[in-house]
């Protein structure tokens, strides 16, 4: 076997990721930091208890039902009593409540007289998940309500109590939300936000060790420890650090789905499959945005500007599909949407293989792409030249 | 009079570190770039991104175990939701999963056998709905379309119900209370009306802290080239006067930006925007001068130019999670709670969002204005004393060098 240098470029990239702080920083700090604060911060799964208040109007024993009954519900806090709309509205104002609950003047008189009043409830959706929280608590206790007056009036009536019960909600919806049955936001946002982050760090770093030779001149000696060729430096350089990624992309994958219990319906080993291809896919983005523009500084600032658009582009919380399509396209320039869908496919929903295929081949076309590119980046190498 | 004397030489030097850093940010594209092009142009990229608003037309498989005239009454109605849009009626699960799991749909409505028997005998009837669940808001879309559905259901059936047995009055109204569901700020319920108010606040403060990071490393790169001291810099002038002169030289450039950004950038995509301009100008100008502060303190770990990039850019994550968009503030651990209080961005958020989108006053947002002044005070002594501390150390850092290359010389 002919010295190619690659173990040769492996010690100097191993020297060169040694002395310097920045890279303990960026590939294991940062990565392991971060999954560590998305689990911390979500790790109650659903933000229960949302702060709102009842306008109690009536001080009726009805009107007391309808306060227990919104008490009883885990989803509000409804400790809060205010006297009126106004002051309500100035509690959402000034932060201190999400929501709240009217119940109108005369409100039992009026029930119970057949003049149908209106109970109307309020909720804050500039924040969208306590929002929502306190409009679906809100909205189970209106309805109630209504739906245990009619029966108290049936059964006086002498309808038979059991039948009232399918007379009012002949038709329930049994909702089965897959994968999710506790709708966890930890589940929901954890794995595809942390490994978001991974990946641009990834991006980022590749492109840092990349540029920095350059900028240092450093280049030259890369190139001539692989004895000239650019595979050989490219690969000796990325493939040391792929093995930084690995360990420590497994060590987030353990602490998601061996510590955390995050649903792995499907395959664990294809998801680690996944998350080795999404390395060597980030890698390869970062190689080539230093290929096309050898410049530190607009490769560093076409990866920020793109890697922190990943994050919305990848459709976590807003779908690609209901995106305009001009944007929704730049979604499928992200290895980070391919590893969502496998993510989806293997973790949450433990579908065959077979339908997550195409992402898995997506994920390997970024090294093809990137590769095809290296004599661009052979040039610079052979001629760094530094503008800031 | 030796005190005025000494004000107004502090206020020469500040002035000069000034009219020094315009050109220092006017003569960097990268810096340009970080505080004109990118606050400029991200607004608009994620508004367009999350402009589609609300999700319509997802696609759903109807299992219609029934096959009569009412299940397909209750398709037909499915798919007239706005939400919903039906995309195929497979013939049993195993068929309606293997859809989903292609992609080709994202909820599953399996109608039982017994369907319309159920409503003719007065039974109630179960309708199974199975939802993909990559996307939260995907299914609460699902789930507000199809509980209105069976509002819309029942009420039809319990109004023929109930006036068969005699309770004419309220069958005329339906029910015999009524409630009425309201909604403040976001009132569409959209998804770009619900996030952009919180983005651009951060972009603002992100931007600005790489921005002036930037400045930093680059002149820490000068400063190793040229013996502990930076030729573009303004030199032997107080650390004080230096934070100062460039913070206002930032506040300057901010100042069109904020304007964009806050005032037009809700105009022109429609989003809410019920506050008043002099409320919410006034309310982030401390956030500004906290993040300037903020920006100068974080100097200290800037070895070198693209050092901002690996240091800041990942922390608009955090800081996006900190604020309490996602996730409530109310819900988080006194830990992360006290990390985000240290943000000037998260209070910044906070009271935007409350003013732009519930119309709150200043005073109604008291609690993160003081905050944001408080912070802008301890980071701005922070500053002082890293902008002292980076100028000590390269020049000590310099005469170390020279004296090792003075050895090596005489050797």
């Amino acid at each position: 076997m002919t010295d190619t240098g690659f173990l040769a470029g492996v010690r100097r990239e191993i020297r060169r990721m040694a002395s310097r702080k920045m890279y303990i920083f960026g590939m294991v700090a940062v990565p392991v930091l971060m999954a560590v604060f998305f689990l911390s911060l979500l790790k109650p799964g659903l933000p229960l208890k949302v702060p709102t208040a009842v306008v109690d109007l009536d001080h009726s024993s009805m009107s007391r039902t309808v306060t227990r009954s919104l008490n009883a519900l885990e989803l509000i806090d409804i400790s809060r009593k205010l006297e009126s709309y106004d002051e309500a509205l100035a509690g959402i104002r000034r932060g201190e409540i999400y929501g709240f609950f009217v119940i109108p003047d005369n409100f039992e008189k009026d029930a119970l007289g057949g003049r149908t009043p209106t109970l109307e409830y309020y909720t804050n959706l500039t924040y969208f998940v306590p929002g929502t929280l306190s409009f679906k608590g809100f909205k189970t206790v209106a309805v109630s309500t209504a739906g245990s007056v009619v029966r108290a009036s049936l059964v006086s009536l002498g309808v038979d109590p059991e039948q009232v019960g399918a007379m009012l909600q002949p038709i329930a919806i049994d909702n089965h939300p897959i994968g999710n049955p506790w709708l966890s936001y930890a589940i929901y946002l954890c794995p595809s936000f942390t490994f978001a982050t991974f990946a641009l760090m990834i991006m980022l770093m590749t492109v840092f060790s990349i540029t920095m030779e350059i900028k240092n001149g450093t280049s030259v000696g890369w190139l001539a420890t692989a004895k000239g060729r650019i595979t050989v430096a490219v690969s000796s350089k990325l493939l040391t650090h792929t093995v930084v990624w690995f360990s420590i992309g497994l060590f987030i994958s353990w602490l998601l789905w061996g510590w955390s219990h995050f649903p792995v319906n499907g395959s664990l080993g294809w998801l680690l499959a996944a998350v080795a291809l999404l390395i060597l896919a980030c890698q390869a983005f970062g190689l080539f945005i230093a290929s096309v523009v050898p410049n530190p500084r607009l490769a560093f600032s076409l990866t920020a500007l793109f890697g922190i658009l990943t994050f919305s582009f990848t459709g976590f919380s807003f779908p690609v599909q209901s995106m305009y399509g001009f944007l929704a396209v730049f979604s499928w320039l992200s290895p980070v949407r391919y590893f969502f869908m496998i993510y989806i496919n293997e973790g949450l929903n433990g579908y065959p293989l077979f339908y997550s295929r195409m992402w898995y081949v997506a994920l390997m076309l970024f090294p093809v792409v990137a590769c095809s590119l290296l004599w661009r980046l052979k040039k610079a190498c052979e001629r760094p030249v530094y503008v800031p | 009079m030796n005190l005025f004397r000494s004000f107004r030489r502090w206020s020469t030097d500040m002035g000069r570190v000034f009219r020094n850093e315009w050109s220092l940010v006017l003569g960097d594209v990268g810096v340009i770039l970080f505080f004109f092009i990118l606050p400029l142009a991200y607004p608009i990229v994620y508004t367009l991104i999350y402009n589609p608003e609300v999700v319509e037309k997802m696609p759903v498989a109807i299992v219609d175990n029934c096959r009569s005239a009412e299940s397909r009454e209750f398709a037909f109605k499915a798919d007239a939701c706005p939400a919903i849009k039906v995309y195929s009626f497979p013939a049993d699960m195993a068929e309606a999963r293997s859809q989903m799991a292609a992609g080709d749909i994202f909820g599953i409505i399996e109608i039982p056998s017994s369907y319309a028997r159920d409503l003719a005998t007065g039974q109630q009837t179960h309708i199974q709905f199975y939802a993909e669940m990559s996307l939260l808001l995907r299914y609460r879309s699902f789930l507000s379309a199809l509980t209105d559905l069976q509002m819309e259901l029942v009420g039809e059936q319990t109004a023929e119900k109930i006036e068969g047995h005699g309770l004419g009055s309220l069958a005329v109204s339906g029910m015999p209370v009524k409630s009425h569901s309201n909604f403040l700020g976001d009132t569409e319920q959209g998804f770009a009306s619900f996030v952009i108010p919180g983005i651009v606040i951060l972009i603002l403060q992100q931007s600005m802290i790489l921005g002036i990071n930037m400045i930093c490393g680059t002149s820490r790169e000068r400063r190793r080239r040229n013996g502990g001291i930076d030729p573009k810099a303004v030199n032997g002038v107080s650390a004080s006067a230096t934070v100062w002169g460039k913070t206002l030289c930032y506040l300057v450039c901010y100042i069109p930006v904020t304007l964009y950004i806050l005032r037009f950038i809700p105009e022109i995509f429609n989003l809410p925007h019920y506050g008043s301009p002099a409320d919410y100008l006034l309310f982030i100008f401390p956030m500004l001068l906290a993040s300037a502060f903020l920006g100068q303190t974080l100097n200290y770990f800037m070895k070198e130019r693209e050092s901002a990039f690996i240091i800041i850019v990942f922390t608009s994550v955090v800081f996006l999670f900190l604020s309490g968009l996602t996730w409530p503030r109310y819900a988080m651990s006194p830990l992360w709670l006290a990390l985000g209080d240290l943000v000037p961005g998260v209070w910044g958020v906070e009271g935007f969002i409350r003013i732009n989108s519930n119309a709150a006053s200043l005073a109604e947002t008291a609690t993160a204005f003081k905050a944001m002044w408080i912070l802008a005070a301890v980071y701005m002594l922070s500053a002082f004393w890293v902008t002292a501390y980076i100028d000590a150390r390269e020049k000590r850092r310099a005469t170390e060098h020279a004296v090792e290359t003075d050895k090596i010389a005489t050797h």
